[in-house]
């Protein structure tokens, strides 16, 4: 019988479902939007997953959660961190990315991953918004356009405005000032775009640069936030095809990799899933624990893929 | 957390420390009815010449440790904010001089007025009360190395108190190290610095003399420090037996330790106090009892402690199975080099223990120091706490954090918060980089060497 792996990824505004066979290949993924970290939207994004697999949730052969809220997905075998989950689950998508930036909702992340995909060091925002998902949509809100169109009109934006704050209140108020003062949209939009992609570079400084780059989460949907960063960075920008479901994507392979392996003892995370409570309930008998190494150790390179990248030069 | 996850298994002599420390507390309270001169200080801890000096003693740090310890710190903090005083103080100093705010208050007195009046926000709170304990000062010392805000600190208390009360001010040459024959305790840099504030020590006696119209007592200073130095010795003897695998005790303990050796008198009851810490963890040792019940990560924690959150972050890396062993603050601090005391002639030693606070020291000299403790103790990982408002402690971190990456590939985490202000403090900040920087030690292990590299985070 054919195995399958679930990876989770309940993040601030969406919750991600992927579902992988033995190999690694992805069955089927889902993106919920939420409003904040909510149960039910992770079992909406869990249930059309699992729909678009065939299958249902006692066919499972093993879970892993990430995210926020990773402890609120119950049945899940262990949680690992974003962090690892971005990187496991980027590397596998792009063989050979050095350093991936994640943009999600509330937070942004630069890791540096060495040549088997593995984290080498990690840096994320600490204390706001800035640089984030949120950012963009409070600035969609202040030109009063749609997310969707906000790339649109940052790249038709010609002159380099000064936009200093990167609380994402007061930049708010910084917009409102500069429209105020008659500015065109589209400048505000592309000096936000590229005060954004800057403050990323700031981050990626903590780290060091590495090549090949990959942008992944939500932002890298926004086309004009990828070719701001290629130019900040001075390097291209790959872009998965589905740059929101890397950490769940790698969530599910680390639930492959340690299905079936014995427990080492209390991991890191482990107590923070209700275990008792039967989701998504493996086949009877199977050991869903696994060690603390279990999942990480394994280079990521081996998993085959049917994923495309795109590439964006600076 | 669930505290039936509780993996932390801390000492139970502590206990009599914090019995001790209330004891303390409530003969300070008062000294004034006891007829007691009291002085108000803050900085490297001269409490053995205010002991021989016969003075009553306020730490004013101490006292904001202790009221953010105990969850009591709201009433002076917004004092102190009435004042004039906003979040980015230190929040020690924030909460203190909220206290002499609620003292001045809680006595019948009018403030100076040059910089605020009472708004009547404050003292709608009950716990203001212990807030509005501290008895009047006579007299105000400062003693506060290598942080700008700590040396002025006494005099907005000056300040607060109507520019009526004397004040005396020590001050402390920032140790650079960057001489070509300066290190770690040694050098003409250091030389010169200990001579420098010895000199200062012997005018802070002719000034005590002067407020107390008495001749000032060597003998009693010289036996204070003998306990103290006693004292001193079997916290260092505790500690070095924490380097075991698994440590019998955690930082927390050694935590728990601080306000003893800080500011309590030096007698008997100290030693006794230490002995007993000592011997709980050799008892341990031999018993093969852990400080962390399976013991599976060791890590280095540089940072002030985060006063409000003590037992919560001590449960927190127990959790995770990580024994928090050493840091900056315990191992670099407290008369944390007692062969330096000449108990009978103390004053030059403990001239060099004000000079070796963990913020008075340039990177080179605290890259050594939290080299060799990672060494000695054979951690991990590290762990920064980024005290929001103590600038001093986390100015050279991320110059640490690079040094123990490229030097012993020992991975840092950062996460924000601070001494007496748990506002700063975000728990999925913490949680989300030590759960991370934990799973790639575990791959590390896996690989059965060292990171290429290490986190930032």
């Amino acid at each position: 019988m054919t195995r399958r792996y679930l990876g989770v990824d309940l993040g601030s505004t969406t919750a991600k479902a992927v579902v992988t066979d033995a190999g690694g290949t992805i069955l089927a993924a889902s993106t919920v939007q939420m409003g904040a970290v909510s149960q039910r939207g992770m079992q909406r994004a869990v249930d059309a997953a699992l729909a678009e697999a065939g299958i249902t949730a006692d066919g499972l052969d093993g879970t892993v959660a990430t995210g926020y809220g990773r402890r609120l997905v119950p049945g899940a075998a262990r949680t690992y961190t974003e962090i690892t989950c971005h990187a496991r689950g980027t590397a596998a998508m792009c063989p050979g990315v050095r350093l991936v930036i994640d943009i999600g909702g509330q937070d942004s992340k630069a890791i540096t991953v060495d040549p088997d995909g593995l984290v080498e060091d990690f840096a994320m925002n600490d204390r706001c918004a800035s640089g984030t998902g949120r950012f963009y949509e409070v600035l969609a809100r202040a030109l009063e356009c749609d997310l969707s169109e906000l790339a649109d009109l940052a790249r038709r934006g010609g002159r380099d405005l000064e936009v200093s704050s990167m609380c994402a209140t007061f930049a708010e108020t910084e917009i409102v000032s500069l429209l105020a003062q008659g500015l065109p949209p589209a400048d505000i939009a592309s000096s936000v775009h590229r005060a954004i992609a800057a403050r990323t570079l700031a981050l990626v400084a903590q780290v060091g640069k590495r090549t090949p780059v990959v942008l992944t989460g939500g932002v890298a949907r926004n086309r004009a936030a990828v070719h701001f960063l290629a130019e900040a960075l001075g390097t291209d920008v790959q872009v998965p095809d589905r740059p929101q479901i890397t950490g769940a994507y790698g969530a599910a392979l680390l639930a492959m990799e340690s299905a079936g392996r014995p427990p080492a003892g209390p991991e890191p995370g482990s107590g923070d899933v209700d275990m008792s409570v039967p989701l998504f309930p493996g086949p009877a008998g199977q050991d869903r624990s696994c060690d603390g190494c279990d999942g990480v150790v394994a280079p990521a390179g081996a998993v085959q893929l049917g994923l495309r990248t795109r590439a964006v030069t600076k | 957390m669930d505290a039936t996850q509780d993996r932390s298994n801390r000492l139970s002599v502590t206990r009599a420390g914090g019995q001790l420390i209330t004891d303390y507390w409530d003969d300070l309270f008062q000294a004034r009815e006891q007829g007691k001169q009291i002085v108000w200080y803050n900085g490297g801890a001269l409490n053995p010449i205010f002991q021989a000096a016969g003075l009553a003693w306020c730490h004013g740090e101490a006292f904001a440790a202790r009221l953010a310890a105990q969850r009591l710190e709201g009433p002076a903090q917004l004092a102190g904010a009435e004042y004039g005083y906003n979040a980015e103080l230190c929040s020690y100093a924030r909460t203190h001089l909220g206290c002499s705010v609620l003292t001045l208050g809680n006595q019948g007195h009018k403030l100076a007025g040059d910089e605020g009046e009472h708004s009547g926000v404050v003292g709608i709170n009950d716990s203001a009360e212990l807030a509005a304990r501290l008895p009047f000062p006579d007299f105000f010392v400062n003693n506060y190395a290598g942080c700008s805000t700590g040396q002025q600190w006494d005099g907005i208390s000056f300040r607060v108190f109507g520019k009526q009360l004397p004040i005396f001010n020590i001050s402390h040459p920032f140790l650079w190290g960057n001489k070509p024959d300066a290190g770690y305790l040694r050098g003409e840099e250091w030389e010169s610095a200990s001579r420098y504030v010895a000199g200062q020590l012997r005018e802070l006696i002719s000034f005590l003399e002067a407020q107390t119209g008495r001749p000032f007592d060597y003998d009693a200073l010289s036996q204070a420090m003998t306990y103290i130095k006693r004292a001193a010795e079997l916290r260092r003897e505790g500690l070095d037996l924490c380097r075991a695998k698994p440590a019998p005790a955690t930082f927390w303990d050694w935590i728990a330790c601080v306000a003893p050796i800080n500011f309590l008198p030096g007698d008997q009851a100290l030693v006794d106090y230490f002995a007993g810490v000592r011997d709980e963890i050799a008892e341990r040792l031999a018993a093969g009892v852990s400080g962390v019940r399976d013991e599976k990560y060791r890590l280095y924690f540089d940072g002030i402690m985060n006063w409000n959150k003590l037992g919560f972050l001590s449960r927190k890396f127990a959790e995770h199975g990580a024994a928090v062993l050493c840091g900056r603050y315990i191992h670099n601090a407290f008369w944390q080099e007692p062969q330096l005391i000449d108990t009978a002639d103390p004053i030059l030693g403990m001239a060099q223990h004000y000079l070796l606070c963990p913020t008075n020291h340039g990177t080179k000299t605290l890259d050594y120091l939290t080299l060799r403790d990672c060494r000695d103790y054979d951690v991990d990982g590290i762990v920064f706490h980024s005290t929001r408002t103590c600038r001093a402690f986390t100015g050279p971190q991320r110059l640490l954090a690079k040094s123990a990456q490229d030097k012993l590939g020992i991975p840092s985490i950062f996460f924000e918060g601070d001494v007496a202000d748990a506002s700063f403090y975000k728990e999925e900040i913490l949680e989300s980089r030590l759960a991370a920087m934990l799973e790639a030690i575990d791959v590390r292990r896996a690989r059965g060497g060292q990171l290429a590299g290490a986190f930032s985070s």
